[in-house]
């Protein structure tokens, strides 16, 4: 009896034994990526404390956040008709419950609920991100910011650090675009979101203004004008903090700056200016000082682009006869020529990660952007189409470019993920838009 | 925050003055077309600036109702494909080698054809759960999880990442998507599986 009991055991242990057979006993199932490239996300109405703001604020935040989310390309929104559960948001108390079925038998792989709050001068917006899969909380976050400001930017920037939460690379939609616009029947510098939203002037000079370019902080955009005595000079244009004006007033008496683009770590710049009738690339600091020579040829050099540790410069030359892309050191060692394909490449452009140099090359007769890495080893399009495409600007979350393009006759902003998806016009007014300049995260 | 509003300069200027455009750079050959920025009244001519390189069709092109979409969003029909062809029941193709590089357990011993025919179901079923958002594409990553599964094709308890990518942010993704795609496709035998979640599609 008891041995039978035994041998029973022993018959279960053996059974069990095969029926857990590891992992490692058999293949693994090899899983490539499908088509799914989005995550649905619902957005709540934020519920509103202000019954003077009304549904109106809360419905507006919610546009904003679900259009900087779709932005993202990383985000589909759903319709909040779909809902099964609260389309307002009712707490954000621990405690009260979200039913992450509910949000998932719909599609949605995220959701965001949050509150407004109006705190007499201040207005308070705190919000929860949701993996409603694994029914985990991302992310709580909570920004003031004075009741009178705008709140689309606020709403942006939260959708940007939901995009991080899910992919650990911010967002851009609270980010802008410069670029220079023939609108007003000179080119002026202007400034958008980065979807294209809100475009303003930023100079009204009715001179010639163009190479916008943004400083690292994001507080002013230095730019080239022609306003006056017709010669090329630097000028920043500010938010308010810091005096817009001229700069660099003691360089370019004799003929001019032609460009200027700021270094990623710090306050110096790279400048173009002519020597001997050649254009030539210097280095030197917004104050003017420390001024260095680091080309020396009797070839043209121009179109500095800085490497984001701002130890090297990319910039076009065209000492082989045609124009291409060459690096060197910042301190104008080691230059050698990066790019060797077609008889004209200009505008490069480095990516933020370091990874690539964007640029514009002409084939055919028209220009296409392509990348190429910083060694010459990958060098591949990534826009092309029977008209322009040129000028290319990094997000600096490096996953998008701006670039301008004229197939639709004029020339007008572009913008495209890295991975070549999702081609979205920016500008639709009359008017040459050109040489986009993208900004950096709001601070 | 910042407010999203640039000081507009209002600069008291002479008139338009008389302005040059820049031009080219020197020895490119096809010649360089006009800038497109400026009309240029003659007088003054500033040395040559930074090169313009957009060239500007004589007539004014058509004006296109959209941009066509981009070379890269063509779509990839082959899984839908086979997913339909799994749901009438049909004889798939052959698997890619690719995807079942994994013929024959570590171990040694032979797949079973049951098993392959599950692998398929498997896979198809899971590709449709995981959302691989394009910053993931082109990168080598590679995150290899266990998960128990019943008769059924539920997962049982938590997933367990054996081998991750190194982006945590990845390995969320492929955790979700296994969790979003239970129960799978009931699999040979219950227990313990594998899965190794491959981002880059070229690898």
């Amino acid at each position: 009896m008891r041995r039978t009991r035994w041998f029973a055991q022993l018959a279960l242990l053996v059974l069990a034994g095969a029926s857990r057979a590891g992992a490692q006993d058999r293949p693994a199932v090899v899983i490539d990526p499908g088509q799914a490239r989005s995550y649905g996300v619902a957005v709540q109405r934020f519920a509103d404390d202000s019954a003077s703001a009304g549904a109106r604020r809360a419905d507006a935040f919610r546009e904003q956040i679900v259009r900087g989310l779709e932005y993202s390309s990383v985000f589909r929104s759903i319709d909040a008709k779909a809902f099964l559960g609260p389309a307002t948001t009712v707490s954000l108390d621990e405690g009260e419950s979200v039913v992450c079925s509910d949000w998932s038998s719909i599609g949605a792989d995220a959701l965001v609920e949050g509150t407004l709050r109006t705190d007499p001068s201040q207005l308070v917006v705190e919000f929860r991100a949701w993996d409603t899969t694994r029914c985990t909380k991302l992310l709580r976050k909570r920004y003031t910011q004075p009741v009178q400001a705008d709140i689309a930017p606020l709403a942006r920037r939260i959708a940007d650090d939901i995009v991080a939460a899910f992919i650990g690379v911010r967002g851009v939609s609270a980010t802008e675009i410069a670029f220079v616009s023939t609108r007003s029947g000179h080119p002026e510098i202007s400034v958008m979101n980065a979807d294209g939203s809100n475009a303003r002037a930023a100079t009204a000079n009715r001179s010639i203004n163009t190479f916008p370019n943004w400083s690292p902080s994001g507080e002013s955009i230095l730019y080239t004008s022609y306003r006056f005595a017709n010669r090329p000079l630097l000028f920043v244009s500010t938010r308010g903090r810091g005096k817009p004006g001229r700069v660099l007033s003691r360089l370019g008496d004799r003929s001019g700056v032609y460009r200027g683009v700021f270094a990623p770590t710090g306050p110096k710049l790279a400048v173009v200016m002519s020597e001997s009738e050649a254009a030539e690339i210097f280095s030197v600091s917004l104050d003017g000082k420390d001024l260095k020579r680091l080309t020396n040829n009797r070839v043209i050099d121009v179109s500095p682009t800085w490497s984001p540790d701002a130890s090297r410069i990319a910039f076009v030359s065209d000492r082989s006869g045609s124009p291409q892309i060459y690096l060197m050191n910042a301190d104008g060692s080691d230059q050698r020529r990066l790019t060797f394909q077609g008889s004209y490449n200009s505008d490069p452009a480095w990516s933020p990660d370091g990874r690539w140099i964007a640029y514009q090359a002409r084939l055919e007769g028209q220009f296409d952007i392509w990348l190429i890495d910083p060694t010459g080893s990958t060098n591949v399009p990534l826009v092309s189409h029977p008209r322009s495409d040129e000028a290319p600007t990094w997000a600096p979350n490096g996953r998008k470019l701006a670039f301008s393009s004229t197939r639709r006759g004029s020339a007008d902003i572009y913008v495209i993920d890295l991975s070549g998806d999702n081609l979205l016009r920016l500008t639709e007014n009359a008017g040459n838009n050109t040489n986009p300049s993208w900004g950096p995260f709001p601070r | 925050m910042p407010q999203g509003v640039i000081a507009v300069e209002l600069v008291s200027l002479p008139s338009p003055a008389p302005a040059s455009a820049p031009k080219a750079a020197r020895p490119a050959p096809p010649p360089p077309p006009e800038p497109k920025q400026v009309v240029l009244p003659k007088e003054t001519a500033p040395p040559k600036p930074e090169p313009r390189l957009e060239p500007k069709p004589v007539t004014p092109p058509k004006p296109k109702a959209e941009p066509p979409a981009e070379p890269a969003a063509e779509r990839d029909y082959s899984d839908v494909l086979s997913e339909l062809r799994s749901e009438v029941g049909d004889e798939p193709p052959p698997p890619a080698p690719a995807q079942t590089a994994s013929i024959g357990t570590p171990t040694g011993n032979p797949v079973s054809p049951e098993f392959l025919a599950w692998e398929r179901r498997a896979r198809i079923h899971i590709r449709q759960n995981w959302v691989v958002p394009p910053s993931f594409r082109d990168e080598p990553l590679r995150t290899s999880i266990v998960v128990e599964l019943d008769a059924g094709g539920a997962i049982l308890g938590e997933p367990r990442i054996v081998k991750r990518s190194g982006n945590p942010w990845y390995d969320d993704g492929v955790v979700r998507s296994i969790q979003k795609a239970s129960p799978l496709p009931p699999p040979p035998e219950p227990g313990e599986w594998s899965f190794v979640f491959v981002a880059d599609e070229g690898t």
